[in-house]
């Protein structure tokens, strides 16, 4: 099955399932197709509200009996893009599940009644972007200690190691890095401007 | 080593300082922040010509601890001054081991191994093609 037709029988039985339970879809799935040349994948994106039905769908209706993973996408002001990718052993073709949820208290239902080998991933998208799922049997940080603060893998998330630290680069070519290098470090992500997160006179390293 | 270890194997990095201008483009595209280079300016007198400055490197450091080997320092180099050398065994009782100075990074140069012959079928080499252009 090419991805375009595996998009299209998720959101084709979709429909289906909407109006066969509930009359009023909270919103219509979006079939399409990623990146990836050779190797794309169908993508449906669904509205939050439709999230377990629409995995319970891709598992009953379109045969995908293989959970794989599950992970979030830190999109800014446009809130978190939680994604699934499952897949049919018997079919070998898979399908990326798509949804959106608001950066204010991110939640999103659990689909461990669907997959329950999702119930790790959900423990790790808990952890990483501090996403809620609401029906998961125990949400405890999975790879973090229990005292660990922040969410790591989201993008206003401080690196403290690059804040702790003077950039080596700075120092310019016929200068030791005695002396004070004039060019500011490009930062990365997650890595805050001086007195961003530090007090105004502090210098690293010192 | 009883094995021998591919030609690309990531290793070691190893530091050809003869090469190095000290132009710190590695120190500065290095991810992990893990490349220390001290410099200083000196002048070169040339008779009957202007004087010229150049850069004399004072220290070049790589600290191995923080390196995730991701090679970005050996291809922004555009002097070669830095290779891959697949010895690794150089773990230590105490992490700042780990940090190699310019002559601990120099010693790696004789295991650097020759770059893989021309693959024959593959497409001719920049130089190659180059020197053909020029001599139609």
């Amino acid at each position: 099955m090419t991805p375009e037709a595996v998009g299209q029988a998720l959101v084709t039985a979709l429909v289906a399932a909407a109006t066969a339970e509930d009359p009023t879809p909270p919103g219509p799935p979006v079939a399409g197709v990623s990146g990836g040349g050779r190797f794309a994948r169908a993508t449906v994106d669904v509205p939050a509200g439709a999230w377990v039905a629409a995995l319970r769908t891709a598992r009953d209706a379109v045969g995908c009996d293989f959970f794989d993973w599950l992970s979030a996408v830190d999109e800014l002001d446009q809130g978190y893009q939680v994604v699934a990718h499952v897949w049919s052993s018997r079919g070998r073709y898979g399908v990326l599940v798509r949804t959106r949820i608001p950066r204010a208290a991110p939640a999103l239902d659990s689909v461990v009644a669907v997959y329950p080998g999702a119930a790790w991933s959900e423990r790790e998208t808990h952890e990483m972007f501090g996403v809620d799922f609401p029906g998961h049997p125990g949400l405890a940080p999975l790879l973090l200690p229990a005292q660990f603060e922040g969410h790591p893998l989201r993008k206003d998330f401080v690196l403290a190691s690059r804040v702790v630290k003077a950039w080596p680069g700075a120092t310019e070519p016929g200068e030791s890095a005695a002396e004070a290098g004039r060019r500011a470090p490009q930062r990365p992500p997650g890595v805050p401007a001086p007195g961003d997160w530090t007090p105004p006179d502090w210098r690293p390293g010192g | 080593m009883s094995e021998p270890l591919p030609a690309r194997s990531r290793g070691v990095i190893a530091l050809l300082e003869e090469n190095c201008t000290s132009c710190m483009l590695c120190a500065r595209e290095c991810p992990d922040w893990c490349i220390y280079i001290d410099s200083h300016k000196e002048e070169v007198v040339v008779p009957g010509a202007r004087t010229r400055q150049r850069h004399v490197l004072d220290r070049f450091a790589i600290d191995f601890s923080l390196c995730m080997y991701c090679g970005i320092c050996i291809e922004v180099c555009p002097f070669d001054a830095l290779y891959w050398s697949p010895e690794f065994a150089y773990a230590g009782y105490d992490i700042r081991e780990l940090l190699q100075e310019r002559d601990d990074l120099r010693q790696w140069m004789p295991t650097v191994p020759v770059p893989p012959a021309h693959d024959p079928s593959g497409e001719p080499s920049k130089e190659q093609s180059a020197a053909a252009r020029r001599a139609r």
